[in-house]
């Protein structure tokens, strides 16, 4: 060890430092989910090419830690927060009740909705195994088919992964009065390994999910309708449209309004996005390609984004 | 945690094996009758848990140190940060040639040619996957995070060295650190030290600096007093003491704290994604969100060589291997191993390979002299620095090469990055096999056997049971075993342990992290002890098996999280089996060193007696080498609890899914809580696994 360091540290002074990046070094975080990813790839390209920025790009785990990360100013911003998995907004978001210390900037443009799917060969098809079930009142009658060696005598429903997000899948069976027992597999990818490795062996299994996400491009899902959404029944209804946003540290509006009026001049449609994500997921390609390609072929709608200059 | 303090008070009457079945006997007897005259869950009294709001407390300091000492903590980290980018961006910019030769040349010195074959490979394996800037990375913060611990653990280590007062201070501090699960401390450290390998640094300190403090006052206090007297009596100073013969004499267990520091250091080594610590751990993460096994395979074993070569690295010079003894004639085998000498083709291979090392061993050596000597006529001490250091100059001469060449050779002669066709991938083969396994039915009917057993034969009861007793009958019954173990002490330890994690409202989880922990160590041991055996009785086993519990030990679990899900679902067996395959390694290793220790004299008086080797095993060897394997149980046991920390990503349940929990809303007192919990079990554990040893060998009259 000793050597090592003594080889690394002779060798240190024979390095020479590289110069640092002439200002406009702004940090953010990688979302670990394609649909974010993508989203926040296309603000850093064009940050980049048109806005003489230098990104990093910072990969961790989505969530709470992005947050910290912003409110101690150590990011700058960060894309696609759907609100209903952020368990900090309400601590930290003015818009929703927070102290301010991470900024609201704009929506994404992208809706998030959330819900429960069976995989398709289980209602359609030949081998279907329960046609018939097309909305929450049916899940009583195929109850058997969903049962497991934890679940006892009832279904299992694989709810949302993580406590933190707040889905009250229990509070939605009990008030729906399902016999299923609710199941929490603790991390996203634990979900959707167990959805993927049912669907390999074209098991029935009733799970939630939400789009746009890049398991439907990899399974192809149905959705289970439940009473539609309402505030005076929640949890007992369906879930609220997620209206995503993107946002940032408070003090960026200061620092650097022209990033600001970027992002909330930013938009980008369901449909838009799920486009990239089949790129990125099922054909295999670089988030980096297809968000130049993408950028490439909409120069008229990204130029709009950009700030006036004055 | 090495803590047998606790003495037994026990008369003599209860130690008969009758005694203590019967005693067992009753026990269980008691419980039944208390499980069914109670009947339904019980929980912990709601007037102790509304009056103890732990958790509320902790945010309330964390509030204060936010506001507070902020501007320290950054200080801190700003001066860590520097050291850290100008590590990296020199592992950046170099030519993959420097780091291959930095690492390679002092294995050739310390360990011989084995060693230097396993470190080239395993710095090509860096570049072949395509990572070798992310394991650049994770190398500068292991660098500097290691380099860190080293000085302050032998510093707080001398310290407590040299005051009982202190070392008692520290201990229970050193545990907290060790098994506190890293989910507690991440999130904050994010505000307190920034986003980035800073954070993940201090992090990595908080968890592998204490072997470096433990094993530097261990050594130190070690140092026979006989000598120490013999120094004070030549009128050594204090000072002159501790550093010419205290530190010297503790140098081979203070080495043994650098090995075990780098080792835990790479642990964490993916856990400080979570913080954007990038490396090799970034490419895990990325890896298993996507459900891409082969991909974290690949940055997994990535890790894995980092580790072996450091471990191995460090051992060497800590312990140079011995030259096997020859006859005469007989030619000593650098590479292959010395058994093969009677065949001819090894012998030639042998013979040329010692024709280069002599030849190279020679010109090194004279050149290492030539500049020797020019130095010794400058500086005495210096020269002969030198000479005793052939690798290091023929090492820096060999960089300094690489570097000139790189900078001022034709673009075709400079060395580079490590080329792109020597790349290699095993992403999808293994993806294949993976996918190709999860829907074998013969193999999925394995799993699901496995997992109905484990969850219908063991969770389930045991947590029925744990769960269906009432708080003060568990309490009273864990606390007399503690106290009939080990002492009163211990006794109070566990009762007051169990009092905290009730009265903070954890009442249901600690049951529940116990009954996983109690399965997964079963498991452990119903597997462990006979691979153990195996590897004691055969040399191949043994050659077989010790790569691969390398490889367990130190692979990153999240790798193998998702073929786990893949094949047992998410359930709380999947949490199970990863615990096992993260916890047995230190059973399977102290069985095998256990029984090989047993005397020789033992197998053959057992043979005169006409004795079965079974016999012998069960009856002789294996009583004997109790106090080695509970070594080893004690290892698993709070490996089990760490690993807690890591399941509730697949669905396991308890205190480690409340930390983790706790993390995802950012809440520190509630994460905190629930981590002092598991600390708490696993200082009760291993006091009592301790214990228990030392009873042991007092029972078989070693010392």
């Amino acid at each position: 060890m000793k050597t090592t360091f003594a080889l690394v540290g002779a060798a240190l002074g024979l390095a020479v430092a590289a110069p640092a990046s002439a200002g406009g070094l702004l940090k953010a975080p990688v979302a670990d989910w394609t649909g974010g990813a993508v989203t926040c790839e296309i603000i850093h390209q064009i940050l980049e090419s048109e806005m003489d920025y230098k990104v990093k790009r910072i990969t961790m785990p989505s969530g709470p830690g992005v947050n910290e990360g912003l409110r101690a100013g150590d990011l700058d911003f960060a894309c696609e927060t759907w609100p209903s998995y952020s368990t900090t907004k309400e601590k930290y978001v003015t818009e929703y009740g927070g102290d301010g210390s991470v900024k609201y900037f704009a929506p994404v443009g992208v809706i998030g909705q959330s819900g429960y799917f069976v995989p398709r060969y289980m209602v359609e098809g030949d081998g279907a195994v329960a046609p018939d079930l097309k909305t929450y009142a049916d899940l009583n009658k195929y109850k058997d088919l969903f049962k497991t060696l934890e679940s006892g005598d009832k279904g299992r429903l694989i709810g949302c992964p993580v406590a933190a997000w707040e889905c009250k899948d229990a509070e939605r069976v009990e008030g729906l009065s399902l016999d299923y027992q609710v199941v929490e597999l603790g991390s996203e990818t634990a979900h959707w390994a167990e959805m993927k490795a049912a669907y390999a062996r074209k098991e029935p299994f009733l799970a939630y999910a939400w789009t746009p996400h890049w398991i439907f491009a990899e399974l192809d899902l149905v959705e289970v309708g439940l009473p539609p959404h309402s505030e005076e029944a929640w949890p007992v209804s369906d879930w609220p449209e997620d209206v995503t946003y993107n946002y940032g540290r408070p003090d960026l509006s200061d620092d650097h309004p022209q990033v600001v009026q970027l992002i909330e001049n930013f938009r980008l449609s369901n449909d838009e996005q799920a486009g990239l994500i089949l790129a990125i997921d099922i054909e295999g390609k670089d988030i980096e390609d297809v968000a130049s390609a993408w950028l490439a072929d909409n120069k008229s709608t990204w130029t709009n984004w950009l700030p006036k200059t004055n | 945690m090495a803590d047998v303090s606790f003495e037994r008070t026990s008369g003599p009457a209860l130690n008969g094996p009758w005694a203590r079945a019967g005693g067992a006997l009753a026990i269980l007897i008691a419980s039944l009758v208390i499980l069914f005259t109670f009947g339904e869950e019980q929980t912990f009294p709601e007037a102790a848990t509304s009056r103890f709001p732990f958790a509320v407390w902790v945010n309330g300091a964390e509030d204060w140190l936010q506001a507070n000492l902020r501007w320290l903590t950054r200080a801190i980290s700003s001066g860590v940060g520097w050291a850290l980018e100008t590590v990296e961006e020199f592992l950046w910019t170099v030519s993959w040639w420097v780091v291959l030769v930095a690492l390679v040349v002092p294995s050739l010195a310390y360990g011989g040619l084995r060693l230097a074959l396993i470190t080239l490979l395993g710095v090509m394996m860096w570049g072949a996957f395509g990572m070798w800037y992310e394991a650049m990375s994770t190398l500068s913060m292991m660098g500097i995070s290691v380099g860190l611990s080293i000085i302050f653990g032998v510093l707080i280590g001398v310290a407590s060295a040299q005051s009982d007062r202190f070392e008692a201070a520290v201990r229970p501090i050193l545990d907290t650190m060790q098994v506190m699960p890293a989910f507690v401390y991440l999130l904050p450290a994010i505000f307190f030290f920034g986003i980035g390998p800073t954070a993940a640094t201090m992090a990595v300190m908080i968890y592998a600096m204490p072997p470096m403090i433990r094993l530097t006052n261990l050594g130190i206090r070690q140092v026979p007093e006989s000598m120490v007297e013999a120094a004070r009596s030549y009128g050594c100073t204090p000072r002159q003491m501790l550093f010419k013969v205290q530190i010297p004499q503790a140098l081979p267990s203070i080495m043994l704290g650098v090995n075990q520091t780098i080792m835990m250091a790479l642990a964490l080594a993916v856990l400080a994604v979570f913080v954007g610590g990038g490396g090799l751990g970034e490419q895990v993460w990325k890896a298993i969100v996507k459900l891409k096994v082969g991909w974290s395979l690949e940055g997994g074993l990535c890790i894995v060589a980092m580790a072996i070569i450091f471990d191995r690295l460090s051992q060497a010079m800590s312990a140079p291997p011995v030259t096997p003894k020859l006859n005469r004639g007989e030619v000593l085998f650098r590479l292959l191993p010395q058994s093969w000498e009677p065949y001819a083709p090894a012998r030639w291979i042998e013979q040329a390979i010692n024709v280069v090392w002599n030849a190279v061993a020679t010109i090194s050596g004279a050149i290492t002299g030539g500049i020797a000597s020019a130095v010794g006529a400058i500086s005495r001490p210096l020269g002969e620095f030198i000479r005793g250091r052939p690798y290091l100059v023929m090492g820096l001469i060999l960089i300094a090469i690489i570097m000139i060449l790189q900078e001022f050779a034709p673009r075709s002669w400079r060395p580079g990055d490590y080329p792109g066709d020597w790349e290699i991938s095993i992403r999808k083969p293994v993806d294949e096999a993976i996918g190709a396994l999860t829907v074998y039915p013969p193999f999925y009917t394995m799993t699901q056997w496995m997992r109905a057993v484990t969850f219908l034969y063991f969770l389930k009861p045991i947590d029925f049971f744990l769960t269906h007793l009432p708080w003060w009958y568990i309490t009273a019954l864990f606390t007399a075993v503690a106290w009939y173990v080990a002492g009163w002490r211990l006794g109070l330890l566990t009762a007051l342990s169990l009092m905290f994690c009730g009265a903070s409202g954890l009442w249901g989880l600690t049951m529940y992290t116990i009954t996983g922990t109690t399965v997964s160590v079963l498991f452990c041991l119903l597997i462990g002890i006979p691979f153990g055996v195996w590897a004691a009785y055969s040399r191949v086993a043994d050659a077989i098996l010790r790569p691969i519990l390398d490889t367990m030990q130190t692979i990153p679990s999240f790798v193998y999280l998702v073929p786990a899900l893949f094949f047992f679902g998410g359930n709380p067996t999947t949490a199970v089996i990863a615990t096992v395959i993260y916890a047995i390694p230190p059973v399977i290793r102290a069985t095998a060193l256990g029984l090989r220790q047993v005397p020789v004299e033992v197998d053959e008086v057992a043979r005169s007696f006409g004795t079965t080797p079974l016999q012998a095993l069960t009856k002789l060897k294996l009583p004997l080498a109790m106090p080695s394997i509970m070594l080893g149980v004690n290892q698993t046991v709070i490996m089990a609890l760490a690993m807690q920390t890591v399941t509730p990503l697949v669905a396991g349940l308890g205190l480690g899914k409340e930390v983790y929990d706790a993390m995802n809303i950012a809440n520190t007192g509630k994460g905190l809580t629930a981590g002092l919990g598991i600390v708490l079990m696993a200082v009760v554990l291993d006091r009592l696994s301790l214990a228990m040893t030392a009873n042991q060998r007092a029972a078989l009259g070693l010392k």
